[in-house]
């Protein structure tokens, strides 16, 4: 085994994991900073697969306090007000530093001042983007500047466990991670550590993300004694592109902007199906009730025979569309599509977790010398998140992570970490290796299990079975083995994935037994109601081997949904009746 | 193009299997009457490794199948310790690319429907082989390093985004060139990085390209200097291998010759300059 020392400690390479390593370095150069990535640098994660954009208030016309509400209006009023307010009022300067700092250089208007487009579920049209690949120019362009400045990077470097210190398990001094390519093991000891892995529902049948994405870091949080939050918060995304049942592109997305800039969503009948479930916002409704309402056309026999349903931007025009949507256009076109021409067919897919590790404004964890930033932590967005609020979200947070943690790593002693743990982790890690079941049977099962029992549209006796057959996933995780050697095996970094997935899967089903109202992303049919009183959030914790579940009212602290006239307008209506 | 020219400088087929690499089939035919291919992965470690080999699977297919679907297949169900890399799945992450049938392409945007009855996977050319399909893509990523593929803002860019219009010489120059997704494909394309390992390649010329157009750069003449040289843009033959393979549509070809107009450009500027000053030229 490999052993290092740092002073940070950066797990991912998306958003949060790059921009938290400019920033550290940018306030303190003379600070260690090493990022580990389970991908290649820059390249893996959800950030690079950004196409429409980042949110932001830039004009003169827009304000800061209109995201801010749109952002809390989105998440249907649950949202950490601090963490909201934090986002919206961070993102024009963040967004002005990849412009000064990294030289990403994004769409601009005739003017010459950047460009902002229409996404759903907003008052304004605020999202900054290059062209419908906006994720790739930040990636890039932060990448590169990293390279400049000499951050060291461990490539195919997954983290299997966060140490904690000795004799202090409330704090974290650093992490135990596996070199994929070698298959060595790599104690790092470092006195402060990000969370930057991503989230990443895969561990749903249809999802959007990343492949390698495994809820990685929120489950060796969770072991470790991290506090969550609202993880029954799952967003679905309408367009995933649906190809066919085992194909690998099923799922991935095509762009909110499509909707945004005014393309219909149509049942195999052709007829336009939001006109049913929200009238008046219809397509631009945000992600929750359109990916709902494509969900309920599908389960009620008025999709296609694959079980999907169209999206049509062919009346906007072809040069508009081709001009707009370059990236689109040729994904489609590769699969034999003509996004341009006529209807795509599209299924609702498991996009994003606004649910995970509870953190304060400078991304602080309840554990000491942890942090967490992007999608690995919760509370930002309630209980949906606006399309183009995500990669503000990680990019404004990652940076605030990266000056938090130089601030305290200027001063912070290195601490220890305890040899015991180690030990036991490293056990853990290896004993997948050997003779017993594949992981890829269970993969598939959890995948079906929470599609069907834990998924767009959820009821508490369904979820209840869902967590049975969790358990049982769980106990059969636990044992999985896979042949070959340890290094670059695939098959073993999977069996840790699916372990990782079933973890974080309870996690969601938990929560999603707690919150007996309807809200947002989050569907009961067993109880529909949007309760308009006494919101709370879902807190989840690990003591012992239990996982402990409370609520804890929401906390107002800057605008009460009763006090603002725009919020007592009619609540969003409920979904199915 | 030469592409047969550079395949032979890769990897050297002295694999178990004595078939040849399959001609493209002619005709485009229905995903639905092909229910199977075979399918032959290149295996081992670099070049030379005793365990280098091809082993043949055979996979069913469906419309609309990748070849990254393929593998996928492959790994889970036949040969769990196959050894490839991918992560987005659509064309943005540039992890996954390999040569299929000889020629270098993304996994996850090739379709199998046209590439004939038996499908040869190999790792790109030019890279480092670590295991299988994976390669090293870090001296890739030097040559970036060393072209400065970076933008190093003058102080008034420092200050607040730019005033670009979008349809400015600038823009319009750079435009064409910047949505590179450093999958190397170019790099493993092109028959000169096969010769000189020093050169500095498509991708990392590109993007010096792109920032010497940039007026938010400081590094501006020195930049080009730097990418001008033996081992840099003077190098490129314009073969057009790059071109033609990359995937996304871009001409590092092209950018590579603007590269050199402007440091033509440029002498001719400080040549004429001289002369003015009454200095020989080359003062």
């Amino acid at each position: 085994m490999r052993t290092m020392k740092t002073d940070i400690l950066i797990l991912g390479s998306g958003g949060a994991g790059l921009l938290a390593a400019l920033a550290a370095h940018t306030q303190n150069p003379s600070l260690d900073v090493t990022v580990a990535v389970k991908g290649l640098f820059g390249k893996s994660g959800c950030t690079r697969m950004v196409q429409g954009g980042y949110n932001v208030a830039l004009a003169e016309s827009d304000s800061v306090e209109n995201h801010f509400l749109d952002t809390l209006m989105g998440g249907a009023w649950i949202n950490d007000q601090e963490l909201a307010w934090t986002l919206v009022s961070r993102a024009p300067g963040c967004v002005e530093r990849l412009e000064t700092v990294c030289g990403c250089f994004f769409d601009r208007n005739e003017d010459g001042t950047i460009h902002q487009k229409a996404f759903a579920g907003q008052s304004f049209d605020r999202t900054v983007h290059k062209g419908d690949l906006t994720g790739i120019e930040i990636t890039n362009r932060v990448s590169e500047q990293l390279a400049r400045r000499g951050v060291d990077v461990l490539e195919e470097t997954r983290a299997v466990a966060l140490l904690p210190a000795r004799r202090e398990p409330e704090r974290v001094a650093g992490a135990l991670l596996l070199d994929i390519q070698s298959g060595e093991f790599i104690a790092v000891n470092a006195k402060c550590t990000l969370l930057a892995t991503g989230g990443g529902p895969t561990l749903y049948k249809i999802s959007a993300c990343a492949q390698e994405l495994a809820t990685d870091g929120m489950a060796i949080a969770w072991e470790a004694g991290a506090s969550f939050c609202d993880m029954e918060m799952v967003q679905f995304h309408p367009t995933g592109i649906l190809t066919g049942d085992g194909l690998q592109i099923t799922g991935t997305l095509l762009e909110e902007g499509l909707r945004g800039a005014g393309g219909h969503l149509k049942n195999a009948a052709g007829e336009r199906y939001m006109e049913r479930y929200d009238p008046e916002r219809m397509e631009r409704a945000t992600r929750d009730v359109v990916s709902r309402a494509g969900y309920t056309e599908i389960i009620e026999g008025r999709g296609t025979e694959r079980g999907g349903v169209f999206i049509d931007v062919s009346h906007l025009g072809k040069s508009f569309v081709r001009k707009n949507f370059k990236g689109m256009v040729e994904r489609c076109a590769d699969l034999g599509y003509d996004l341009i021409g006529g209807p795509v067919e599209v299924t609702p897919t498991a996009h994003y977790m606004m649910g995970g590790v509870k953190i304060d404004t400078a991304c602080r964890t309840n554990l000491m010398g942890l942090y967490a930033a992007g999608e690995d932590a919760g509370g930002t967005h309630g209980a949906n998140r606006l399309g183009g609020n995500g990669v503000a979200n990680a990019t404004v947070f990652g940076e605030i992570a990266g000056e938090a943690m130089a601030e305290e790593a200027a001063d912070a002693p290195l601490l220890p970490y305890d040899a015991e743990a180690l030990a036991v982790a490293e056990e853990k890690t290896l004993d997948a290796l050997g003779e017993g079941e594949s992981p890829y049977p269970i993969r598939e099962e959890l995948k079906e299990a929470m599609w069907n029992k834990v998924g767009l549209i959820r009821n508490g006796a369904e979820v209840q079975s869902g967590v049975r057959l969790l358990h049982d996933l769980k106990r059969r995780a636990a044992d999985v083995r896979v042949a070959g050697g340890r290094a670059y095996n695939l098959a073993w970094q999977h069996a840790l994935d699916v372990r990782n997935q079933v973890s974080v899967a309870e996690l969601i089903a938990y929560s999603a037994l707690e919150r007996d109202e309807s809200r947002g992303s989050h569907y009961r049919d067993d109880c529909p109601h949007t309760g308009d009183e006494d919101l709370y959030n879902v807190y989840i914790k690990k003591e012992g081997d239990a996982a402990v579940i409370e609520r804890k009212p929401v906390a107002f602290s800057r605008l009460h949904p009763k006090a603002e006239p725009a919020a007592q307008a009619e609540p969003e209506p409920n979904f199915i009746d | 193009m030469n592409e047969e020219a550079q395949i032979t400088e890769g990897t050297p087929e002295t694999g178990t299997q004595e078939e040849s690499v399959p001609k493209k089939e002619e005709q485009e035919e229905k995903a639905e009457k092909r229910p199977a291919v075979r399918v032959r992965i290149r295996r081992g470690g670099a070049a030379g490794d005793p365990e280098e080999r091809f082993d043949a699977f055979q996979v069913e297919t469906g419309p609309r199948m990748t070849v990254l679907d393929a593998l996928v297949a492959v790994q889970s169900a036949q040969e769990p310790t196959l050894s490839f890399r991918y992560s987005c799945r659509v064309g943005m992450c540039g992890t996954c690319a390999l040569k299929v049938n000889g020629r270098p392409a993304w996994a996850c945007r090739t379709r199998l429907e046209g590439l004939g009855d038996e499908i040869t996977l190999e790792p790109l050319t030019n890279f480092p082989v670590l295991s299988d399909l994976a390669v090293d893509m870090s001296p890739f990523f030097e040559k970036m390093k060393r072209a400065r593929g970076w933008l190093e803002p003058t102080g008034a860019a420092e200050k607040a985004p730019a005033l670009i219009a979008p349809n400015s010489r600038e823009r319009k120059r750079i435009e064409p060139h910047i949505e590179c997704i450093t999958c190397g494909i170019c790099y493993a394309s092109c028959s000169i990085v096969g010769h000189d390992s020093d050169y500095l390649g498509p991708a990392a010329l590109n993007r010096a390209y792109t920032l010497v157009n940039d007026s938010r750069d400081a590094l501006g003449p020195e930049r080009l200097l730097e990418v001008c040289t033996e081992d840099g843009a003077w190098r490129c033959h314009s073969q057009y291998n790059c071109t033609e393979s990359c995937p996304k549509g871009i001409s590092p070809t092209g950018a590579i010759k603007g590269l050199k107009r402007r440091a033509v450009s440029g002498g001719v500027r400080r040549f004429a300059a001289s002369i003015f000053r009454g200095r020989a030229p080359g003062a």
